[in-house]
């Protein structure tokens, strides 16, 4: 018995240990509503970020390419690549099948530490945005513009000279099959949901028949079949799947589509 | 008569039941063992890939310091070495994966002392070439330690499937073996620190 219980114990301290280290390793959180600007420390002006936002969002709608911009004053202790990898990878930036995320992390000078600035590339843009064309932007557009003070007009411009990189790989528009596909998993779902409904009701009633129920018991329940498709087929009662579930696509971010990354870009501090 | 029917069917359910359990168990098996092999070969892709800088490096380096000629002998001789330690995938073990790791360590090591006269050379430095290259090694580095990282979570999925009960009993049946891991050596591992 107690050695039950010291077993539970440490498995209670295996598991809160995998939490920590878990919970340790997706720092810092994916943003809700997910963004493609994350201004965690606070450098741009609001128009700023709304607008950069928008520029990066029209580019992810019209080449399916997602460059996500984030700021932070504080590395915790890790290098910037690393830190920028581990926002790309945890987050997801960039389509799952192209891997075709960018991240360009920003830290700024504050009095006594550094700036810290990283572009990690995700594996499908590897090819397009190599390493070097990262260290150019990081020391021709970036570090100059910060050393100016002008973040915003450094990192726009940044991000401009990436676009342009990028496109030139991977130009895909974003259309509308992924939500078809989407709305049809769940139209799929919801039809199975309803065959074991129904097959649920149809054993609970001949149950409750007491199984001595003769064969007409059983021709009534093609009813309640009836009933479930009929309204599948109109489209009635689902309308609502097409519209409002899927609206968001033209205006804002679609959402990260879990990307991968290998460490590929370059890093600077100034 | 009845009831030796029914222990027959008994028995044939369970039979069938064992077998799909086995099938299903060995199978997922195999699949994280293929994917440990595919994390290996990012791994050794990407080690290539430094590999694939040195000699445009060492020529690079042997332009403007000609008579470093030992920092950059030691450089050569160091990557042919690591060159030739490769592992097939069904040998990733403890001892192999060791060896590898310190064939690599010595070129990181004679890296970063290739790197590090670079600082005594300003022409050499400041050359374009060299930053290039410079950028290109960092970028390597990166790479290499988010491959080696991945190869140890994959590893570590297809070890604790090995090891775990009620799967180690199909790992130990068809002679599954659990995989090495990457070890943090004390500093060895570290990326030769390239400063800008």
């Amino acid at each position: 018995m107690e050695k039950r219980s010291r077993n539970s114990l440490r498995l209670t301290a295996v598991v809160a240990l995998l939490l920590a280290v878990t919970l340790l390793r997706a720092f810092p959180s994916r943003p809700a509503p997910e963004r493609l600007v994350n201004d965690l420390a606070g450098i741009f002006t609001p128009s700023q970020r709304q607008e950069l936002e928008s520029v990066l969002v029209a580019f992810d709608d019209s080449t399916s390419n997602q460059i996500c911009v984030v700021t932070v004053n504080d590395l915790e202790g890790d290098s910037p690549a690393s830190y920028a990898y581990r926002i790309g990878e945890s987050w997801g930036v960039g389509d799952t099948g192209f891997d075709n995320g960018v991240v360009l992390l920003v830290k700024p000078k504050t009095g006594s530490s550094s700036g810290q600035v990283s572009i990690q590339v995700g594996y499908g843009l590897e090819g397009a945005i190599p390493d070097l064309r990262c260290k150019r932007i990081i020391d021709d557009v970036l570090i100059p513009g910060f050393r100016e003070g002008d973040y915003y007009g450094a990192v726009y411009d940044a991000c401009q000279r990436l676009m342009a990189l990028a496109s030139g790989e991977i130009s895909q528009e974003r259309d509308r099959e992924d939500e078809i596909a989407e709305v049809a998993e769940v139209l799929v779902r919801l039809f199975i949901f309803f065959l074991v409904l129904f097959i649920l009701v149809m054993v609970l009633k001949h149950n409750g028949n007491g199984g001595g129920g003769g064969r007409r018991d059983r021709h009534i329940y093609i009813g309640p079949l009836g009933g479930p498709w009929g309204s599948f087929n109109s489209g009635g009662s689902f309308g609502g799947f097409g519209g409002g579930g899927f609206g968001g696509g033209s205006g804002g971010f679609g959402g990260f589509g879990g990307g991968h990354f290998g460490g590929g870009g370059a890093s600077g501090s100034w | 008569m009845k009831k030796s029917l029914i222990s027959i069917a008994v028995v044939a359910v369970v039979l069938v039941a064992g077998f799909i359990w086995v099938k299903n168990t060995y199978n997922s098996l195999v699949s994280s063992s293929e994917e440990v092999s595919a994390a290996w070969a990012q791994v050794e892709n990407v080690y290539q890939r430094r590999a694939d800088l040195i000699p445009n490096l060492v020529a690079t380096v042997k332009g403007y310091a000609e008579h470093e000629s030992e920092t950059l002998a030691a450089v050569v001789e160091a990557r042919s070495k690591a060159t030739s330690v490769t592992i097939s995938p069904e040998e990733l073990n403890e001892e192999s994966i060791a060896a590898f790791q310190a064939a690599q360590n010595n070129l990181s090591g004679a890296l970063g002392r290739l790197i590090a006269i670079a600082e005594n050379y300003p022409e050499l430095k400041a050359s374009q070439n060299f930053s290039e290259l410079q950028a290109q090694l960092e970028g390597t580095e990166n790479r290499i330690s988010v491959e080696r990282q991945k190869f140890n979570d994959t590893a570590l999925a297809y070890n604790k499937q090995v090891k775990m009960f009620p799967s180690n009993i199909v790992a130990s049946i068809f002679g599954l073996e659990q995989k090495g891991y990457f070890k943090a050596a004390e500093g060895a591992q570290n990326a030769p620190v390239v400063e800008f």
